[in-house]
C-alpha cells in the first residue's frame, strides 16, 4: 500500500446504553480499540448519530465493514448497523465475552471498576484480532503486529 | 408442557406454571416420585436479567429447607438461592455450566438448577406457596412496583 492509498477501516459500533454497567464495558472497550491500540485501522461510529440518521455516519458503516459490540440482548448496535445498511462482520456481546473473563467482574456506570477496565481491554483484545484479519484480507502482504 | 397463570404488567409478561411449589425467594419445586426438581421462577429470571454464571451445590451436597443450594450472578445482581426442599442434590443441571442463559430462555424445563432427594417432601410442602398463591403475590408486587415508577 501507498501513503496515497485510502487504509482500510473497519467501524466500531458500542452500544449506547447509559446507564448500564455492560454498555459502559462496551463503550469503553471501543475507546481503548480506536484511541489506543488500532486508531490507524478503526473509526468509531456512535449509535446515537446512526439512529438519528447522520449521513456521514450512515454513509462511513455502508461503505465500511462493522464491527458491533452489543451490551445487552437487545443488541441495537447490531441492529442499527444492518438497517442503516452496513454489513456486520462480527458482533460481540458483552455478557460473552465476560464468561469467557469470569475474573474480571465489571460494576460501576459512570466510571467502571478495575474489572470493567480489564473486561473492556480484553474486549479490545478480541476486536483487535478481527479488525487484524480484516485489514491483512484487505491489503497486499498483509499486517505484521 | 406445563400449563401456565399469566399476567402482562406494563410490558413484561411473566408465566407461573401451575404444577409445582414456589417459595417466597421464586424457587420453584416439582415433585417427581421421591426426588423434587427445583428451579427459578420466569418473574424472578426476569427481574434479576441475563445470567452470566449459575453455580449450583454438587451433586452429593446435603441442604436444609432456605439453605443456600444456588448462586446465580446476572448482568444486574448476585443472588443466593435458598432451596425449596431439603435433602441431598442428586443431580445439577450440566447447561449451568456451559450455558447459563437457558435460566432466562426457558426457566421451567430446560433451565432447571437440580434434583434434590427429599428428606420429607410432604413438610416442606406444607412451606411453600402453590401456583395461585405465587401468582397472587407477584401479581401485586409487579402492580406496586409500575405504580411507584
Amino acid at each position: 500500500m501507498t501513503d496515497t492509498e485510502p487504509k482500510p477501516r473497519v467501524i466500531i459500533v458500542p452500544c449506547s446504553g447509559i446507564g448500564k454497567t455492560y454498555g459502559s464495558v462496551s463503550r469503553e472497550a471501543a475507546y481503548v480499540l480506536t484511541e489506543e491500540i488500532r486508531p490507524g485501522e478503526t473509526q468509531l461510529v456512535a449509535l446515537s448519530m446512526l439512529v438519528l440518521g447522520d449521513e456521514s455516519a450512515r454513509a462511513a458503516v455502508a461503505a465500511n465493514p462493522a464491527v458491533t459490540i452489543d451490551g445487552c440482548k437487545l443488541a441495537c448496535a447490531t441492529k442499527m448497523v444492518k438497517e442503516s445498511g452496513g454489513e456486520v462482520v462480527q458482533d460481540f456481546a458483552v455478557l460473552e465475552v465476560y464468561r469467557r473473563y469470569k475474573q474480571f467482574k465489571p460494576q460501576g456506570i459512570a466510571e467502571l471498576n478495575e474489572g470493567g477496565q480489564q473486561l473492556a481491554g480484553a474486549l479490545a483484545q478480541e476486536i483487535a484480532a478481527v479488525v487484524d484479519a480484516l485489514v491483512s484480507e484487505d491489503s497486499d502482504g498483509g499486517r505484521n503486529g | 408442557m406445563p400449563e401456565y397463570l399469566e399476567i402482562t404488567v406494563d410490558k413484561f409478561t411473566f408465566k407461573v406454571a401451575t404444577d409445582r411449589y414456589y417459595n417466597g425467594e421464586g424457587m420453584w419445586a416439582r415433585p417427581e416420585g421421591n426426588n423434587v426438581r427445583i428451579g427459578l421462577s420466569d418473574y424472578v429470571q426476569q427481574r434479576s436479567g441475563d445470567v452470566a454464571f449459575a453455580e449450583v451445590k454438587p451433586q452429593g451436597t446435603g441442604v436444609n429447607f432456605d439453605e443456600e443450594v444456588a448462586v446465580i450472578e446476572t448482568i444486574k445482581v448476585n443472588i443466593s438461592l435458598g432451596s425449596p426442599v431439603a435433602g441431598t442434590v442428586i443431580e445439577v443441571n450440566p447447561a449451568m455450566e456451559t450455558a447459563p442463559e437457558v435460566i432466562n430462555q426457558n426457566p421451567y424445563e430446560t433451565g432447571w438448577l437440580a434434583v434434590i432427594e427429599a428428606t420429607d417432601w410432604a413438610a416442606d410442602q406444607g412451606r411453600l406457596m402453590d401456583p395461585k398463591a405465587y401468582f397472587a403475590r407477584i401479581k401485586v408486587e409487579a402492580e406496586q412496583e409500575v405504580s411507584h415508577r
